[in-house]
């Protein structure tokens, strides 16, 4: 199981592919929808290509619950086990 | 006394030239834009050739931002649409929002995208599918696009019917527009080149190169297929009033447009082109024009044997007398078949002749056909005062539609 930081920065590399957003400003507890601006179609690709990456399915109820860096890569943590 | 529907700016991406300016210097020039295909690999096809549109950067006209969300279809149309917005010099804002409409003629622009998604599920299974894919494999992607871009909240309509795309879409826009619905429509028509539609027009046997030389030569006796091409064009229609309230510069006006389908065989012409010349009859009397009236024919013919030969005796037959002393022209020659959009281009290249007084040439002459026997404007523009021009669109299939754009008086 890959160690958290790792993850993280993973994650950062991901959400900033999709986004185009510097991964200098995906801080771990910024809120990515709120604090930068990114809409629900991007969301929805984040949380794609978040699958296809880990090759595991994102439960739908918890979509709304992963908004900050740290949070998605907690939920990758606890997926990918 | 029905409205007057008139052109107060244009734009278009082609093979040959990027922006209005440009295309009407190539059409001037008979600049051909048929180029060795680099989008994809031609080493399996006889056919190399395609009107593919080069040098095009849509960061310089929609910003590196947006750009980046977007399909080449989407690219193509929205700067062009932007582009042709700012030749109207109108504005779109809270005011006139409601009563501006988008009206767009395309048919297999989305392949690329459906392609593109379907090859993932094959690859990764439906789980993992690239999702940004998906928006675009719907045939009105790129005309939503422009509304959303733009900010343009009148209607937005897509219309599919193949060749003549791009003339049923002017007359669905110029329909609203007489009906009081809007003032004004983006209209435009937009076909990308992809290995699926190159591949698609190859095995119907319908691309030159196969059976003969791979080259575009509408009306001459070598002529064996289309050349295919990509491109958007998009032109601005208002209602008369509307654009002399505003101060617009009013470049042209929009006659008549009539279409007619008559449907043979599976792919196939109607063999005494009965669709065309009912089109073209309807078309002139809806103008109140004489055939005599008519400066040129900017033709449907694309170096298909039989269509170039239809369209050249549905002429004789609809114009008669007036028929050897009409020029006939077509710009396919330079630009290739572009399918849905080749009528929103053949419309600008009418405002060309219009504004700048000169038809373009039919290029790629070279040896004379006993059954296409009018006056083509061989291989170099000419210079004519142009009133009057008929555009023709046809295809296989039963699709025909044909109309008039004048000047502005």
């Amino acid at each position: 199981m890959p160690k958290d930081s790792n993850l993280e920065a993973e994650i950062k590399e991901l959400v900033s592919g999709v986004t185009a957003i510097p991964i200098e400003k995906l801080k771990s507890d910024v809120d990515i929808f709120a604090e930068l601006g990114v809409d629900s179609l991007k969301a929805i690709e984040i949380v794609a290509a978040f699958e296809r990456r880990y090759r595991v399915v994102v439960p739908e109820k918890e979509i709304p619950n992963i908004r900050t860096v740290k949070q998605i890569a907690d939920m990758a943590a606890k997926l990918i086990k | 006394m029905d409205k007057k529907i008139v052109i107060t700016g244009l734009s278009v991406i082609a093979p040959n030239g990027i922006g209005k300016l440009e295309f009407f210097k190539a059409l001037k020039e008979g600049r051909s834009g048929v180029k060795s295909i680099t989008r994809f690999d031609t080493n399996e096809f006889k056919a190399k050739l395609a009107g593919e549109v080069s040098d095009f950067k849509p960061e310089d006209f929609l910003g590196a931002k947006v750009t980046r969300d977007l399909n080449r279809t989407t690219r193509f149309l929205c700067s062009a649409a932007k582009l042709a917005l700012e030749d109207a010099h109108l504005t779109i804002n809270d005011e006139n929002t409601d009563q501006i409409g988008v009206c767009t003629g395309t048919t297999l622009s989305s392949l690329w995208n459906i392609a593109e998604f379907d090859k993932e599920v094959i690859n990764d299974g439906p789980l993992f599918t690239n999702v940004a894919l998906f928006p675009g494999t719907v045939v009105n992607a790129a005309s939503s696009q422009v509304s959303i871009l733009l900010n343009i909240q009148g209607f937005n309509a897509t219309i599919s019917t193949g060749f003549t795309s791009s003339l049923q879409a002017l007359k669905y826009a110029t329909d609203l527009i007489r009906s009081g619905r809007v003032k004004a429509v983006v209209l435009g028509a937009v076909e990308t080149l992809s290995l699926a539609n190159f591949i698609g027009f190859y095995n119907l046997g319908f691309l030159a190169g196969i059976r003969g030389e791979e080259i575009s030569c509408p009306f001459d006796k070598r002529r064996n297929g289309i050349i295919l091409s990509e491109g958007a064009a998009v032109i601005i229609i208002e209602d008369e009033e509307y654009a002399k309230k505003r101060g617009a510069n009013i470049l042209a006006e929009i006659k008549g447009v009539a279409s007619y389908f008559d449907a043979y065989r599976m792919g196939k012409y109607q063999p005494d082109a009965k669709g065309l010349k009912e089109c073209m009859g309807d078309v002139l009397r809806k103008s109140h024009l004489k055939a005599s009236d008519i400066d040129y024919i900017n033709a449907a013919g694309n170096s298909v044997g039989e269509q170039d030969k239809l369209e050249t005796s549905a002429i004789k037959e609809v114009f008669s007398r007036a028929a050897f002393k009409t020029p006939v022209t077509s710009i396919k020659s330079m630009i290739g078949e572009v399918f849905s959009a080749s009528g929103m281009l053949q419309l600008a290249s009418a405002v060309a002749s219009i504004t700048e007084s000169f038809i373009p040439p039919t290029i790629n002459y070279r040896i004379k056909d006993p059954d296409c026997d009018l006056d083509y404007v061989v291989n170099t523009s000419r210079e004519k005062k142009v009133n009057n021009v008929l555009i023709n669109n046809l295809g296989p299939g039963g699709n025909n539609a044909s109309c008039i754009v004048s000047s502005y008086h």
